[in-house]
């Protein structure tokens, strides 16, 4: 796939192509639509620059091993070949298939987990009055500030004496944890009415029940938000699985485009076909998850 | 892979590390691995196993030995031997790990200096026994290397090959300059450059700052007569008079204008690949690569630069990671003594095999390291102290990519990290002492 | 809705609106919905601050038997020149403190540009919404591998230009110091600019346009209208956004690792990437955990300024 043409689909009743001319500028006086020119030239300007590495990329990743190296440098392949594509996914050394697996298990794995741990953790934090209550939010929230470097030592030492090291298990529970997590449910949780739940508990439903019909169907849009954000979170983890992933049947993209990078230093085709292949899944789904994608991190600026 | 069920491992997840925490808190510790598999007779009939093999062979000696294993397993009926094959450098950190939370392999390579800090870590086992029954002995290998894989009077490593720097020169180049012998001195080696410039080719030899420039100063710092380290590992001594003419001699190539300033890492051996640049000091394992990029080269041992012949040499030892099973460790010690007596095939990935009895077998005949095979006695290695691999990543390894680079004069950079590295191994035996 | 606490993203616990709770739970029901989540969080985040906290105080190399009680030499070696640890980490630490001062200002207010330029009713908005933000979706890796081969000081694309522009082009964009350090910041910038201009692009959005109305009726102009309005309309998502910007700088490894490697010599080498190596490649955990812990203080403390700075121009204003 390309990443030049990954224009996102237009908005129903929005030109794929941008005009100047739309009604909304013809409106204006003269001076805003400059304004509105000389706007639309810089955002193009800084498009470009966003752009344009990303298609480099994946025109090197066609390239010859010397034709990548070339002086000057060229943006297109002298002969199109595969040749780099073959090489990696030929080698054993370097299965960037198997890491791609690895990380969409893991990273599923693991936004499931911060899901289901924070929605249920979040749920007694804004509706129930419990002893210790207090602590326990103050916990969470404190953890908030708290660095994540001050757990890799210790955490690796744990994850060794579990038998987790050199497994996907590694990766996808310590940092499961998520006091954002919790934070953003608790927040959507107190923002519901609380009727919803004096009338179910009129009709004699108990908590649990309250909680898995009438508030859950309702919390779907953050708790998608949630997943998303954990998915990419653990998706794009690079420190952890550099370190505690030996074999590289079990390793993740991250961490595995730097091996690729350490075993193959100078040959640009090959890291680039790697990129590609770590970027390309991504992307496509961002393309067609983009709006959702986009909508869900700003928002996640939430306020108090 | 999983190793357990999510739900599962959550249940037991707190328990467990917090038996962990108090096992840790207690100061449990395994016992040191005395055992190494009991008698070895050099056949294996046990039940079929899989022997997970780690390697570090990621560059153009990778298929070789892969063809060995393929081989070795063709042969053998009840043992399958797997290759995984990672980054020395990713190596290093993963191997200890991964021993000691019995992720470990069943057999591996490592470079010698390798195995003084794993013995001690006891992430490999002794291999006394073995030698004896394969009737190695010193007489079949050059001494240095023999003595290399010993670690507190036991043997750790079975010794594949002899590896070092060597300089490669562009033959259309020298021609071009008219120079018809490689040079083999200082005085030679500046003539050299000049007709080369003088030809056409400005920057005749690009000096690295990362990677191969430490070995570059360990072997300039022999040639002056100096030894950057005491041999019983106590200090570090490259930061005395030779050490400093090494780095300054370095960095002069620099000043003098035969190397760009600020050389990237390994684009000294790309712009080399790609004509840009003349003459490279690097390792005999690119011979492969330079055969493959088709470019008209040829090898020569490192000029004397400092008067004396000398050049950075290391070894792959074969080794056994500690683990319980007396059928895999045997299999294993199968796997190795019919690789040491086929390290003749290992020859064409660029290497020197270490044995020489499988040297005057003519392995090497016709082979671009042949000439420097002749200059073995000339091959220097650092000494097999615990910990010494991160001395050199935190110290030698610094000071030569400042003073490379100009950032620092040779004499203070030198100096600065020469002290580092002697409190580090002082730190070091004592951490790593019995 | 408006913050109605001084910290504007975390409330305080005890004073979130008292609403009423479920009455008719037995004791231990909330602590069932707890569990899962708490079980997590003892074993990977409360045990880990003790265990490490109890590690600093040993000699822990996690390979050898032995494992030394030292007391507070971990720390006192931290604060002693003569030490082997004393240099690399101080050293890690600078080289923290010269990427967060660099990066965090260039990454609160270029985004905050870009958002502007992009509030506003055109066409092909969500378009470049998307493509400056897809560099965050593709992770540190694959951007760093990236401009290590764009950057590469002899066959790289920037270089090329740059010399095309009639400017030098042999700068060692990854191997000299300052280069280095522009060459890391411009990355991190280019990688992370379309996630804080998303987050502020909501938030303009939310600003009543009644305000820049009325802001105008009072003969108000641009930059007044940015300065009376947007930026008080911001403050809520601005102190949120440089919360998190300031900890991933001070998390940043990455990048160096990837693309310099901590070079030129060990310049470019971050405090985090320092701890990584020390306890995870040397496996000097006890030392490797002291340092770690005069980080987080030392970001806390951060933490607790920017927090300290927002409310201050809240009560003055007030």
């Amino acid at each position: 796939m390309s990443t030049a043409t990954a224009a996102p689909t237009p908005a129903p009743g929005q030109a794929p192509t941008p005009t100047p001319t739309s009604t909304a500028s013809r409106r204006r006086p003269p001076r805003q639509r400059a304004g509105m020119w000389a706007r639309w030239l810089v955002l193009v300007v800084i498009a470009l620059l966003f752009i344009s590495p990303l298609v480099f990329m994946l025109l090197t990743s066609f390239k010859t091993r010397a034709d990548a190296t070339s002086l000057p440098p060229q943006w297109l392949p002298e002969e199109w070949t595969l040749q780099a594509y073959e090489s990696i996914l030929g080698a054993t050394a370097t299965p960037v298939f198997t890491w791609f697996l690895n990380s969409m298990l893991a990273a599923a794995l693991h936004a499931a987990l911060v899901v289901v741990t924070a929605t249920l953790a979040a749920y007694p934090l804004a509706r129930m009055q419990f002893r210790g209550k207090g602590i326990v939010f103050g916990a969470v929230i404190a953890t908030l500030l708290v660095p994540p470097v001050i757990l890799i030592i210790p955490n690796y030492l744990i994850v060794s004496e579990l038998g987790w090291l050199n497994s996907l298990m590694a990766v996808i529970v310590p940092t499961a944890a998520s006091a954002f997590g919790v934070f953003l449910m608790r927040q959507f949780f107190l923002s519901l009415p609380p009727e919803l739940e004096e009338a179910a508990r009129l009709d004699g439903a108990n908590p649990w029940s309250t909680f898995v019909h009438i508030i859950l169907p309702l919390a779907k849009p953050a708790i998608a938000t949630l997943a998303l954000l954990a998915f990419l979170g653990n998706w794009n983890d690079f420190l952890w699985p550099v370190y505690v992933l030996f074999n590289p049947d079990v390793q993740t993209l991250p961490a595995g485009l730097a091996t690729l990078q350490s075993a193959n230093a100078v040959r640009y085709d090959l890291l680039m076909a790697g990129a590609v292949i770590a970027s390309a899944p991504v992307l496509l789904l961002y393309v067609l998850l983009q709006r959702f994608i986009v909508e869900g991190v700003s928002r996640s600026g939430i306020k108090g | 892979m999983l190793t357990t069920s999510p739900r599962r491992s959550r249940r037991t997840t707190v328990t467990v590390a917090a038996a962990a925490a108090v096992a840790l808190l207690a100061g449990c510790s395994a016992g040191p691995g005395e055992t190494s598999g009991g008698e070895f007779t050099g056949e294996y009939d046990g039940p079929a196993v899989t022997l997970s093999f780690w390697n570090g062979f990621t560059g153009g000696d990778g298929p070789f030995m892969q063809e060995l294993v393929d081989q070795f397993n063709e042969e053998h009926e009840n043992i399958t031997v797997e290759s995984n094959t990672m980054q020395w450098s990713d190596y290093y950190q993963r191997l200890p790990a991964a021993v000691t939370a019995g992720e470990g392999p069943d057999v591996g390579v490592m470079h010698f200096d390798q195995l003084g800090s794993n013995a001690a870590r006891q992430v490999i086992m002794p291999l006394d026994d073995m030698a004896e029954q394969l009737e190695l002995s010193a007489d079949d290998f050059t001494e240095a290397v023999w003595d290399a894989g010993v670690y507190a009077d036991e043997r750790y490593g079975i010794p594949l090959d002899i590896h070092s720097l060597a300089m490669y020169y562009n033959t259309e180049h020298f021609e071009a300059a008219g120079i018809t012998e490689p040079p083999t001195d200082a005085e030679s080696f500046q003539a050299a450059l000049d007709a080369l410039q003088a030809a056409g080719y400005e920057t005749p030899f690009w000096m690295p700052s990362r990677w191969p420039a430490h070995l570059m100063f360990l072997t300039l710092d022999w040639q002056h007569g100096g030894e950057p380290y005491a041999a019983d590992g106590t200090a570090a001594t490259f930061g005395d008079e030779a050490g400093v003419q090494s780095l300054e001699w370095m960095r002069s190539m620099v000043e003098q204008g035969y190397s760009p300033a600020d050389v990237a890492q390994d684009a000294q051996y790309v712009a080399f690949k790609n004509g840009e640049t003349s003459i490279t000091w690097d390792g005999i394992w690119q011979f492969n690569d330079l055969d493959a990029s088709g470019l008209p080269y040829a090898a020569a041992p490192i000029p004397a630069i400092g008067g004396e012949q000398a050049a950075w040499a290391s070894s792959h030892q074969f080794f056994l990671p500690r683990q319980e099973d007396p059928d895999r460790i045997n299999a294993a010690k199968v796997f190795i003594a019919w690789m040491s007596e086929h390290s003749a095939d290992w020859a064409q990935a660029g290497m020197i095999p270490a044995r020489q009895s499988v040297r005057d077998e003519g392995a090497l005949e016709g082979t671009p390291q042949e000439p420097l095979a002749e200059s073995l006695d000339a091959m220097r290695f650092i000494p097999t102290t615990p910990g010494i691999g991160t001395v050199q990543t935190e110290t030698v390894e610094v000071a030569v990519a400042e003073g490379v680079l100009g950032q620092g004069e040779p004499a203070a950079v030198l100096e600065a990290a020469q002290g580092t590295a002697t409190q580090l191994m002082e730190e070091n035996l004592e951490a790593f002492g019995e | 809705m408006t913050s109605t606490n001084p910290a504007g993203v975390l409330p305080v616990a005890g004073r979130a609106p008292a609403r009423r709770g479920l009455q008719s739970h037995g004791r231990a029901t909330p602590w069932l919905f707890l569990a899962p989540y708490l079980l997590i969080f003892g074993g990977f985040v409360a045990l880990p601050v003790v265990l490490g906290l109890w590690m600093s105080l040993h000699r822990w190399d996690y390979t050898l038997p032995r494992k030394p009680f030292v007391g507070l030499e971990n720390y006192t070696d931290l604060l002693d020149p003569g030490s082997t640890t004393f240099g690399p980490f101080w050293q890690a630490m600078q080289a923290t403190g010269v990427f967060m001062a660099l990066s965090v200002p260039l990454l609160l207010v270029v985004p905050l540009l870009v958002a502007m330029l992009m509030n506003g009713r055109f066409p092909g908005r969500n378009f470049f919404r998307a493509v400056y933000f897809a560099p965050y979706v593709l992770g540190v890796a694959v951007v760093a591998v990236l401009w290590r081969y764009l950057l590469d000081t002899n066959i790289g694309l920037v270089n090329y230009y740059l010399e095309l522009l009639g400017l030098p082009g042999d700068t060692a964009w990854l191997t000299s110091t300052i280069p280095a350090w522009t060459s890391l910041v411009g990355v991190t910038v280019w990688w992370t600019l379309g996630l804080n201009a998303v987050i502020y692009l909501a938030a303009l959005q939310d600003i009543p346009a009644d305000l820049y109305e009325s802001a105008r009726m009072d003969g108000a102009n641009a930059w007044q209208q940015f300065w009376a309005v947007t930026l008080p309309g911001l403050r809520p998502v601005l102190m949120f956004v440089m919360i998190n910007t300031i900890i991933a700088s001070a998390n940043m490894f990455g990048q160096s690792f990837l693309m310099t490697q901590g070079g030129p010599g060990r310049e470019t080498r971050t405090a985090i990437y320092l701890i990584a190596e020390e306890g995870l490649r040397n496996f000097q955990m006890g030392s490797a955990a002291a340092m770690s812990y005069v980080l987080t203080v030392a970001l806390v403390l951060l933490s607790v300024i920017v927090f300290w700075l927002f409310r201050e121009r809240k009560e003055k204003e007030s």
